[in-house]
């Protein structure tokens, strides 16, 4: 043994506590760089998981219990699909019987490999992760090293918590939710129920509805004959109590219904504005004759964005031409309009709030947080809630969810401003909104245009969405050939989507640049 | 009256504490007479200006000279307010600007003081002549006299044709010109001027420095120019403040300095300083009698070179090469003094007589 060695081997035996001679050989190795390709450790491979808890090695021992626990899930449905064949045969239901019985034989061949696999990949890991372990524990001496019994103890807890339930909902068949509740309701009436069922619904089933709530009233907001509106309270037809899900949409109806009946006139006002503007941009794009309109489109891509993009643009209409698609891309890009002219009407000043204000910031960015993480499907719901269907509606679920990136964008262009340009300008007597006008937006800007070049391709992707609300367009046709499965129609919908949202994106980043 | 009209910018007892207990800081520190560490842990405020007193008369360069973090940049932005003091008053013109409304500070800033930044801080996105005329632009000047004046002003500091270019196209040189014009521009009768050459290279800062003292005198405005370089401090003030820790710690000529620093820490900035520009002939001189006492040779005086009292050390060492006689000092046609030879040496050293 060369000396050099011989501290480093020192303390690898004062790391490995118990056979610290096979380890120090082995880590010795490690550091080599000879540890044989197929080096495999016995302790480990036979041992499993309670090698590596012995060890204190936590990410060997999730390896290790995991590949044990799909083995032993595996042979557990093994069982449960004999037992459903032995039932099956008795039902003289054959087709079963087969279909059991290759379940059962595919599981048996998936838990031996997993078993065999499993061992085998820990066995191989064991001494090469083990040794990350030393190198860590060198720095840092309050990590576990050697055996320790009570590591072992702390193991078998997590396995008794995990492995006997798992196992024993591998090898049952699952009650459904509905007949849960209905035992529920049978031991609610003083009924009798096999203490197994009881168990079986409570740990294996889907999550035991733990709160019954009285069902609410219903309430009715009929319209008198002077035109305003009375509640009427109706008691329930049901005392069936009802979960807490149901309770609570129940509630959430009734508010709608609530605010519908007596705030409906904003809500009207509302939807009107959006279709007056939508009625301006519409008379733009499809009031016009088709020659026009190419022709302008055509003209003022190549003025913006190079001859190149004009002759893009070109292709792209009479690709949306040819195919049938003009009137209803039109009214796509309209949607478009419409929405990318609120959300910048609307964005920019709230950006410019939020760059400013302290509560500004507090109360509006949460509110972009959670807008931006709702999947935009949901956003159709509350605009079908106040706003009913078709297209004012569509226009609003899309300004909500493509306002978000104009906000942050236009706050963060103005936050951005070195504090040295705004301190000069306040030196020569600038007042705010001089500040604001001639400092701040101009050098804004570019993140301010980034923020519209967002708000159009958002826009776009939701006004398609939108279709299913009734918003009409092209994803209106990409929705009534999902339903209709004519894959087709669709498809040829979908690449003109694709292109006119190419052609929009390609021209207004042209514009950003320069 | 009078000393009013005199001294243009007036500061007063000014403190500033940075932090949200800045009050309660101070009352504290008065009070108790709190160290810095003690200020920040007890209510997390920082002194930046510690119980500042001065005035700048008219036509003079007043420089502010201290290291960085001594807080000389902060008590340049109390004068035009970009700083509110936490106490004590600032006046512009005998007007104490701590009472003027948000329009009359605006107008104030904008026709009366104007200011030169380290990093230019010029507006990128404005040609180099909407630059300069900025200020005109925000008092709602129409754009034909902006546009006239800013010609004028890039003629001033030697900028003719660059109107139409966009700052980022000059050198930081340059650039620091049009820093300097559109400060210019409203015709202020104050500049405030933050460490306008410290960006710059040497050969270029000296330059600027020249130029900028030339247009001084031509021009004639109040200017307070901070530095943070001993050697500018003496070359551009016609009087110098030195700040430590937020404290004005000596005020006076760059000769007064030199001769008389007030403690150790003044003592020790100017010593490797060169006097021969800094210090005159009268700090010097002896007295024609005593001369007369041990030298007895006060009757060939008419035969020596003469100097004025307010002549440098530098041009006393050219008169007086060759010569085996001393310098006669002369106020008015009468003798005011006499220069030996060894009196000139130990002047330059610095050691006094």
């Amino acid at each position: 043994m060369p000396p050099e060695n011989s501290d480093s081997l020192t303390s690898f035996k004062e790391f490995a506590g118990h056979r610290g001679d096979y380890y120090g050989r082995t880590f010795l190795r490690i550091q080599q760089a000879r540890l044989p390709r197929l080096h495999l450790n016995t302790s480990a491979l036979l041992g499993g998981f309670l090698w590596a808890s012995l060890r204190g090695n936590w990410p060997l021992f999730w390896i290790g219990f995991a590949a044990d626990m799909a083995a032993a899930v595996n042979f557990a449905l093994i069982h449960k699909y004999e037992l459903a064949a032995v039932q099956a045969a008795a039902d003289g239901k054959d087709f079963l019987v087969q279909r059991y019985d290759d379940w059962s034989d595919a599981h048996l061949q998936a838990a031996l490999i997993l078993f065999f696999a499993g061992r085998l990949l820990l066995g191989w890991l064991a001494d090469r992760l083990y040794y990350h372990h030393y190198a860590r524990w060198r720095i840092n001496r309050s990590l576990p090293s050697g055996q320790a019994i009570r590591r072992l103890g702390i193991g078998m807890l997590a396995v008794l918590f995990i492995a006997p339930l798992t196992i024993y909902r591998a090898s049952q068949f699952a009650p459904d939710q509905r007949s849960c509740i209905k035992l529920a309701r049978t031991v609610q009436d003083g009924g009798q129920v096999p203490l197994r069922d009881r168990f079986d619904c409570w740990t294996i089933s889907e999550f035991p509805t733990l709160v019954w709530l009285e069902r609410p009233p219903q309430y009715t907001f009929p319209r008198n004959d002077d035109g305003t509106r009375s509640i009427v309270v109706k008691e329930s037809s049901s005392d069936r109590p009802v979960n807490l899900n149901n309770w609570l949409s129940e509630h959430i109806d009734q508010g709608i219904d609530y605010m519908k009946a007596f705030y409906g006139w904003l809500f009207d006002g509302v939807t009107h504005w959006v279709r007056v503007l939508l009625n301006a941009v519409e008379a733009v794009f499809m009031g016009t004759p088709w020659v026009v309109t190419s022709l302008l489109i055509i003209m003022a891509a190549a003025k913006l964005a190079g001859s190149r993009m004009g002759l893009f643009t070109a292709a792209v209409l009479l690709y949306l031409a040819l195919f049938g698609f003009w009137q209803t891309a039109m009214s796509t890009i309209s949607l478009t309009v419409a929405a990318t002219v609120i959300c910048v009407v609307a964005g920019l000043p709230l950006g410019i709030w939020v760059a400013k204000s302290k509560v500004g910031a507090a109360m509006v960015i949460p509110m972009l947080d959670i807008m931006q993480t709702i999947p935009s499907f949901v956003y159709l719901l509350p605009a079908v809630a106040f706003f009913s269907v078709g297209k004012p509606p569509g226009i609003l679920a899309t300004v909500i969810f493509a306002m978000p990136p104009m906000v942050r964008l236009t706050a963060l262009g103005i936050q951005h401003v070195p504090a040295s340009t705004k301190e000069a300008a306040l030196a020569f007597g600038a007042s705010p909104r001089q500040l604001l006008l001639k400092v701040e937006l101009p050098l804004a800007l570019p993140s301010v245009m980034a923020g519209v070049n967002q708000v159009v391709m958002l826009s776009l992707s939701m006004v398609v969405i939108a279709a299913i609300i009734g918003a009409g367009g092209m994803g209106f046709i990409v929705v009534d050939a999902l339903a209709r499965t004519q894959v087709g129609r669709g498809i040829l919908a979908g690449i003109g989507i694709a292109l006119i949202a190419m052609m929009i994106d390609r021209v207004v980043q042209k514009v950003n640049r320069m | 009256m009078v000393m009013a009209e005199r001294q243009v910018v007036r500061v007063r007892g000014v403190w500033k504490v940075f932090g949200e207990r800045a009050e309660e800081a101070l009352q504290a520190i008065q009070q108790d007479n709190l160290q810095k560490g003690d200020v920040l842990e007890r209510f997390g405020a920082v002194v930046a200006v510690r119980d500042v007193t001065f005035a700048v008369e008219r036509g003079e360069i007043f420089c502010i000279m201290g290291l960085s973090g001594s807080g000389k940049s902060t008590l340049v932005r109390h004068i035009n307010r970009l700083i509110q003091p936490t106490h004590g008053q600032i006046l512009i013109d005998g007007q104490d600007i701590g009472a003027l409304s948000d329009e009359e500070l605006r107008a104030l800033r904008a026709k009366q003081i104007g200011m030169v930044f380290q990093n230019m801080a010029l507006l990128p996105h404005r040609s180099v002549r909407d630059n300069i005329a900025f200020a005109l632009e925000l008092r709602n000047t129409d754009p034909f006299t902006r546009h006239q004046l800013a010609n004028k002003l890039l003629e001033t500091v030697g900028l003719q044709g660059y109107g139409d270019s966009m700052p980022s196209k000059l050198s930081g040189g340059m650039q620091q010109r049009v820093g300097l014009a559109r400060a210019l521009a409203a015709d202020p009768g104050i500049l405030l001027m933050d460490e306008p050459f410290s960006a710059l290279d040497p050969l270029i800062r000296r330059g600027l420095q020249d130029e900028f003292l030339a247009l001084s005198r031509t021009m004639s405005k109040t200017t307070v120019f901070i530095t943070h370089d001993l050697d500018e401090a003496m070359r551009m003030g016609s009087r110098i403040g030195i700040m430590r820790d937020g404290e004005m710690v000596q005020i006076g000529t760059p000769e007064d300095i030199i001769i008389h620093p007030k403690d150790d820490y003044v003592a020790d900035f100017v010593q490797g300083l060169s006097r021969l520009k800094l210090v005159f002939a009268h700090r010097i001189m002896e007295r024609p009698e005593t001369y007369d006492k041990v030298h007895g040779n006060l009757a060939d005086v008419d035969t020596w070179p003469q100097a004025h009292p307010k002549a440098d050390l530098n041009s006393l060492v050219s008169l007086i090469i060759g010569q085996q006689c001393p310098i006669a000092i002369r106020a008015e046609g009468k003798l005011a003094g006499v220069v030996t030879k060894d009196a000139l040496l130990k002047g330059i050293q610095g050691k006094s007589s």
